[in-house]
This record gives structure tokens, sequence and C-alpha cells, in this order.
């Protein structure tokens, strides 16, 4: 029953300190792939070769930089002409009314 | 300093800088190969050369061995001297790119460091010196370094040509102090820099007008200062930027900010930074994205106590960064969701015991 809990709370919501510090995904696929539980340990078992595709190859076909600021998405960004958008996160502005 | 020999080993020019302060702050050496070893044009960049340099210069004793090829490079730790430290960047990339591994290491130094860096103040991939001075810094106040804590930025320069020039002083401290900060509050009032260099100064408060259209509806406390440079202090491209800061009732923060590429409006680059701005704000935590590797670096140096913070989901730099943490000082984060009931929310409770560094670097001077 508990590892059926466990289960059914990681396909929730990710495990981050098992994603970290026990798998070997690489920071992006943490990210942006798919976190089930079945997917996290079929990686396990053939990430040694993920790694290396993923990492060093990749790396080197197109110049990835070490950069602090991530390149922002202009087409993520339009999202913020929605206006209910917009007011979804007045919230979290102290003049947005009661939050709490 | 006699150390045991364990060498830190990584791979990949990823993630270069945090791993070479990790290895200063540790004393460990550090070894890094298969830097671009599959690349085209493989080995170091100018600026990691650069980097390395800077690193060089503002330590004592550090041993730099770079192979032949350059796509392996092996740091000897010297001690952190700090003082007085000129460099010039090369214009491939910002004084951010520099500034941040050295806000990192200047307050375990020797002497209090006063840093000058040349060079282009503001780009499209590191925090521009405004972030830094505005944000970056009351960050590590956070952790009780903060007397004569100052960055003055003296000139600016846009890419291409650069032309900038930056001043950092940090003070020194014998220990951090243990963060606690799990109340993300709520955003009390947002402050911007707009610049505009070598073109027309109504271009700033075309982006003042701007990011206001987009702002104004959640708060009116919204102060955006226009930053004029004149003549010889404007450097030596035209370029405007417009980087902005949200701060909320408990002191997080959260900042944006966008530069301008040739053929968009100032704008479009104001509205792009406030719909960032906004983005960064509904992503939550107490603690900004670009900042989270400077924060939990300064968690993990804190006293032998738990610390906490709350913090919205990780950056891919983050992930790394607390793997490389877990081999270089064995520390382990915990990371819970903060809000367990709240299945929507995606802010994670970080917490570590810190490692109770202390800075000898002080103590033997």
């Amino acid at each position: 029953a508990q590892s059926a809990y466990q289960e059914h709370s990681r396909r929730r919501r990710k495990d981050w300190m098992k994603l970290i510090y026990v798998s070997s995904l690489t920071p992006e696929q943490i990210l942006h792939g798919d976190p089930s539980s079945t997917d996290l340990q079929n990686q396990d078992e053939d990430d040694f070769f993920t790694i290396r595709s993923k990492g060093t190859v990749a790396g080197g076909t197109e110049e990835d930089l070490d950069v602090t600021k991530e390149k922002v998405k202009l087409e993520d960004l339009k999202e913020w002409e929605n206006e209910e958008l917009l007011d979804s996160i007045r919230h979290l502005f102290i003049t947005g009314g009661s939050g709490t | 300093m006699a150390q045991p020999v364990s060498v830190l080993h990584f791979s990949g020019h990823q993630y270069l800088r945090h791993r070479l302060v990790l290895s200063i702050i540790s004393g460990k050496p550090v070894k890094i190969d298969k830097i671009r070893s599959d690349d085209k044009n493989p080995g170091l960049r100018d600026y990691e050369v650069s980097l390395l340099r800077l690193l060089e210069r503002a330590t004592n004793g550090t041993v730099i061995e770079i192979s032949v090829t350059g796509t392996a490079i092996l740091l000897k730790p010297g001690i952190i001297a700090g003082g007085s430290v000129l460099h010039d960047c090369p214009l491939s990339r910002s004084i951010g790119y520099f500034l941040e591994p050295m806000v990192m290491l200047a307050p375990f130094a020797k002497k209090p460091l006063q840093l000058t860096l040349r060079g282009i103040t503001s780009d499209d991939k590191d925090l521009s010196a405004d972030l830094i001075r505005t944000v970056t810094l009351p960050h590590l106040q956070l952790f009780g370094v903060s007397e004569g804590l100052e960055m003055r930025i003296k000139k600016r320069g846009s890419a291409p040509l650069g032309g900038g020039e930056v001043q950092f002083l940090c003070p020194v401290v014998k220990q951090v102090k243990t963060l606690d900060f799990i109340d993300a509050g709520r955003v009390k009032r947002i402050r911007g820099i707009a610049h505009a260099v070598r073109v027309s100064p109504q271009f700033s408060n075309r982006m003042i007008e701007a990011a206001r259209s987009v702002l104004n509806r959640y708060i009116p406390d919204i102060y955006l200062y226009s930053d004029v440079y004149k003549g010889e202090d404007s450097g030596k491209s035209p370029g405007y930027a417009l980087s902005l800061l949200a701060e909320s009732t408990t002191g997080a923060m959260h900042s944006a900010e966008a530069v301008s590429e040739p053929g968009v409006t100032p704008e479009d680059i104001a509205l792009t930074a406030s719909r960032a701005l906004l983005s960064e704000v509904r992503r939550g935590g107490c603690i900004d994205r670009q900042h989270q590797v400077l924060v939990l670096f300064m968690m993990v140096l804190g006293s032998e106590d738990v610390g906490r913070c709350k913090l919205g989901e990780p950056t891919p730099r983050t992930i790394q960064f607390l793997r490389d943490v877990h081999q270089t000082f064995g520390t382990s984060f915990k990371i819970v969701p903060s809000n367990p009931s709240d299945t929507t929310s995606t802010e994670l409770l970080f917490s570590c015991y810190g490692t109770g560094y202390v800075n000898a670097n002080r103590t033997l001077a």
C-alpha cells in the first residue's frame, strides 16, 4: 500500500531529491521530460547512453553557451496578452485583494 | 594549504563558472576535461581563458594548467586574495559573466575586493551590471555581507564594442549567516532602470511608458528610472535596455530584463521585459531564478545549522549546481513541496545543513 501511495504521489509531482541526486538524467531531461515512474526506471537502466548523446554530442553540434539568463521565448510571453491571465496573478501583489 | 588529495572531476564546457568557484572555495583541485572535444572548434573560448586569468589574479597561489588542445584544464586553487584587481573583459561576453563568480568568491577573500571590470555592461546572455547592482547584491545582504558592499557603473558599454566600466567593492566576512526565508510575501513595489546610450535619450522614456502600460494595472508603486550616460561614459556602441525588479513585502525579489536588438523597437523591448517579469513573479518562491545558484551556494557555506529557503522550480543550472555541490562538499539539500496540499503549486522548500565554512583566509591576515 505504501509503494502504491508513493507511486501515486510521484505521478502527481516530481520527486526532486531522487531526480537530482539519484538519477543521472541531464537537468534538461528532469525539467522537460516525462517524470512518470515507469519512464524514470527505464531511464535508470540505459542512462549510460542517454547522458552521452544528450550531454556531449549535442553540445558539440550546436554551441550552447554557459549563460545565466535563459533565452526569453517571445511565443511564451505572448500569453500575457490574455487579460484573464493578467488578472490571474493579481493575488501575488499587495493591491490584489484578499488572496489569503 | 595542506589538503587531502581529492581532485574534483567534471566534464564538458557547461557550468564552468560554478565549478571553478566550488573548487576555489573548497580548496580542492578541479580537473575539467572534454571541453568541446567533439566541437568543430575544440577547446576553451577566449572568455573562458579570460575568466581563468581573472581568477588567477584575484587569488594567490592558484596554478592553472591548460592542455595543449585546450580541451582539459586542471586548477589547483590558492587562497582568495582580494585587494585591487583590474580586468579587461573580452567583447565576446559581458562583464556579468565575470562578475557572477567573483560575487560568489569575494566575501571569502583575505582583503576586501575592489574589482574594476571593463567591457560590455549589458547583453542578453548574462546578468547586466544593473541587475547585479540592484538584485544580486541585496541577495548577498541576506547572508550578512552588507557593510561596504557596493557597485558603481562608471561607464556603460553596449555590444559589440563595449567600452563600459564598473567597479565592484565587496567586504570580507568570517562566516555567512544561515538563511531562513520561507515567506515570499506579495509584491509591494516595482523598480526599474531604463538606459539608452548613443541613441536618442527619448528611447528610455518610450521603454518606461510601454512597461507601465503592462505593470500599472497591478500596483501604483512603480518607479522606473531613466539612466542617461553622456559622452565618454556611454561606451562605444549604441544600445538600450530595461531591467525590472519586483520587491515583495518580505523582501523577496524577482527580476527580468531585456536588451536592445537590431530592428526591435524600445516598446517591444519593454514589453518583453515586463512580461518576463510577470512570468518570474508567477513562478513564485523567495528567490529570483537567476539567483538560485548564488543563494544555494551561500546556504551550503552557512553556519552549522539548518538553512531553509523557498524557491520556485529549479533551473537546469541549479540542478547541475546541486549535483556539483554534492560532489564537492557532500552536502545534499532536502527538497520538498512547500505546500503539499496544493498540487498546482510548484514552489519547493530547500533546506540544508550548512558546512560551517569559516573564512580562513581572513584570519591569516
